[in-house]
């Protein structure tokens, strides 16, 4: 037997690169100048965020886009009730999908309602944008209950 | 495994060191939709997909086939993710084949890719592991040794090495695809580069790319009615030792030997001199083209340089070997066995454009991987065996 048993800490990290390529830079780009756009499979269908293919086909998509939201359906929620440090927010709050009107796909975000009992599925809600917006999901902050908007 | 499987459609991306217009995705749909259109098929005809890369860290995505698969249509159908290292695309591929010939599907799509640009694989390889020395070398400084122990053994002219990228630097000249092209290479070029791991030089080395391939492998029955020349898989063989073991030779592996012995005996071929018509092998270091045309059975021991040197590996040669350029023009890791396997295939189609050699009906695709410890290979032909 060791007299004492070894133990190091392994440190391993490396800066990754990822890159969008066309089709997310494009939806991106839109964030910044506050605008959600979705892009349409040959199908018809429009995806929201749009991929570079039809994810039931994986025939290309095409590139006809269009503007969707600012307002959408709450399709599904969790609540976060002790949000941790690298959450989105700092208070309790729903991680959602989110279809946004015009989209034929829900979009994963965040809705601020401050309190679990304001959460319903079917409820409608607005993107509430960040004051300075930089190309990336975060330039919605979250989407807020639509005042007056009730649930579809 | 008795049904016969042969390449119908092969593509790739045009390699290079930074693909920053494309998403991972998009590399590997590139390669993918090129497969496709030269088989002829669509995104519907195909059964099942078989996916290939090289170690997740090099792109820090963890299983990044699973959020592939709906960019490779695998929506609803099978999908495998094969990894031996730097040899996966060769092993990917062979995958595909047994599918098809296990008669389990009748048109598999395979893919194999890497995205260096998003990583860096010499950190990848170079960890530095608590209480263990750091040599942080890299592949290079790994197989440095191995090229001058078969230096040794063989008391080989000096020169070889230098020979070996001259001739896959001219060859890449004349692929669209490859990502180094010197117009003006030239012996004192690579002879005069910095001396990276001695006794390899910087060009004797292969790059790091941004790259993707593809290819349908299909049944008897579908490819009979394919509109190019199939390449029919007449044989596959894939063997693997640890890295280290006691009385290891890592200069020859025994599970190179081996892999090749059952390659030849499966295709047939009691002599792969005289009866394969070309060879793209996998040579990320110059000297690596004579230890495998020993360890393959091309050269008897010692004697594997004397074919560079003779110009029997040139595109104009008996045996002409990487008329791609290589890996040593083009290396998405993940991608650059089955790089080798496409380019043996087309080679059988009369598929290989400038750097096609007149007539070849049987040729060699070969890869190899992680400490010389994973071989793959295959014999395709313009006929089944």
């Amino acid at each position: 037997m060791a007299d004492e048993l070894l133990s190091a800490p392994h440190v391993l990290e490396y800066d990754y690169r990822r890159s969008l390529g066309d089709t997310l830079s494009r939806f991106f780009t839109g964030l910044r100048d506050r605008e959600i756009l979705g892009v349409k499979t040959k199908a018809g269908r429009v995806l929201v965020p749009p991929a570079e293919y039809d994810p039931e086909t994986g025939e290309a998509t095409t590139e006809d886009w269009s503007a969707v939201g600012p307002e959408g359906v709450v399709k599904s929620w969790a609540w976060v009730a002790e949000p941790l440090g690298r959450h989105p927010l700092d208070r309790p709050f729903a991680f959602a999908l989110i279809q946004l009107d015009g989209a034929d796909t829900a979009l994963t975000h965040v809705v601020d309602t401050g309190d679990e009992s304001a959460m319903q599925t079917g409820m409608r809600v607005t993107a509430k944008w960040a004051d300075e917006t930089v190309g990336a999901i975060r330039d919605i902050v979250a989407f807020v209950p639509t005042p007056g908007g009730g649930s579809a | 495994m008795a049904e016969r499987c042969a390449v119908i459609g092969v593509g790739q991306t045009h390699h290079t060191a930074k693909r920053i217009d494309v998403s991972q995705a998009g590399l590997l749909r590139e390669a993918a939709t090129r497969a496709l259109e030269d088989a002829g098929c669509s995104w519907a005809d195909i059964d099942a997909v078989v996916i290939g890369k090289a170690p997740d860290m090099f792109e820090g995505v963890m299983m990044p086939e699973l959020f592939l698969a709906e960019a490779l249509g695998c929506v609803g159908k099978p999908m495998f993710r094969v990894h031996t290292a730097g040899s996966v695309g060769g092993t990917t591929a062979i995958v595909a084949s047994q599918l098809v010939k296990g008669g389990i599907h009748g048109r598999v799509l395979t893919v194999a890719y890497e995205k260096q640009s998003e990583s860096n694989a010499m950190w990848a390889l170079s960890i530095k592991i608590p209480f263990r020395q750091a040599i942080v070398a890299g592949a290079g400084g790994y197989f440095a040794p191995l090229v001058r122990g078969y230096m040794n053994r063989s008391k080989a002219p000096e020169d070889v090495g230098i020979r070996v990228a001259l001739k896959d630097r001219l060859n890449a000249l004349k692929n669209p695809y490859a990502h180094l092209k010197f117009p003006d290479i030239d012996f004192e070029q690579v002879a005069s580069s910095p001396m990276l791991w001695d006794p390899i030089r910087y060009l004797e080395t292969c790059p790091s790319s941004d790259g993707a391939c593809a290819m349908v492998i299909a049944d008897e029955s579908i490819a009979e009615r394919a509109d190019k020349q199939p390449a029919w898989v007449q044989a596959t063989a894939m063997r693997s030792e640890p890295t280290q073991f006691a009385g290891r030779d890592s200069v020859n592996p025994q599970a190179s030997r081996d892999a090749a012995a059952e390659l030849w005996q499966k295709a047939g071929i009691q002599s792969p001199r005289d009866e394969i018509d070309c060879g793209e092998i996998y040579v990320p270091f110059s000297w690596f083209e004579p230890m495998w045309m020993e360890s393959l059975g091309f050269a008897p021991e010692g004697e594997g340089w004397r074919m560079t040197y003779d110009g029997a590996t040139a595109l104009d040669g008996d045996l002409p070997v990487n008329m791609s350029g290589g890996v040593l023009s083009s290396n998405p890791i993940g991608a650059s066995g089955m790089l080798r396997f496409a380019e043996a295939a087309n080679q059988v189609r009369g598929q290989a454009g400038e750097h096609q050699v007149r007539g070849a009906k049987r040729a060699l695709g070969h890869a190899y991987g992680g400490g010389s410890q994973f071989f793959s290979m295959w014999v395709v032909g313009n006929e089944p065996l």
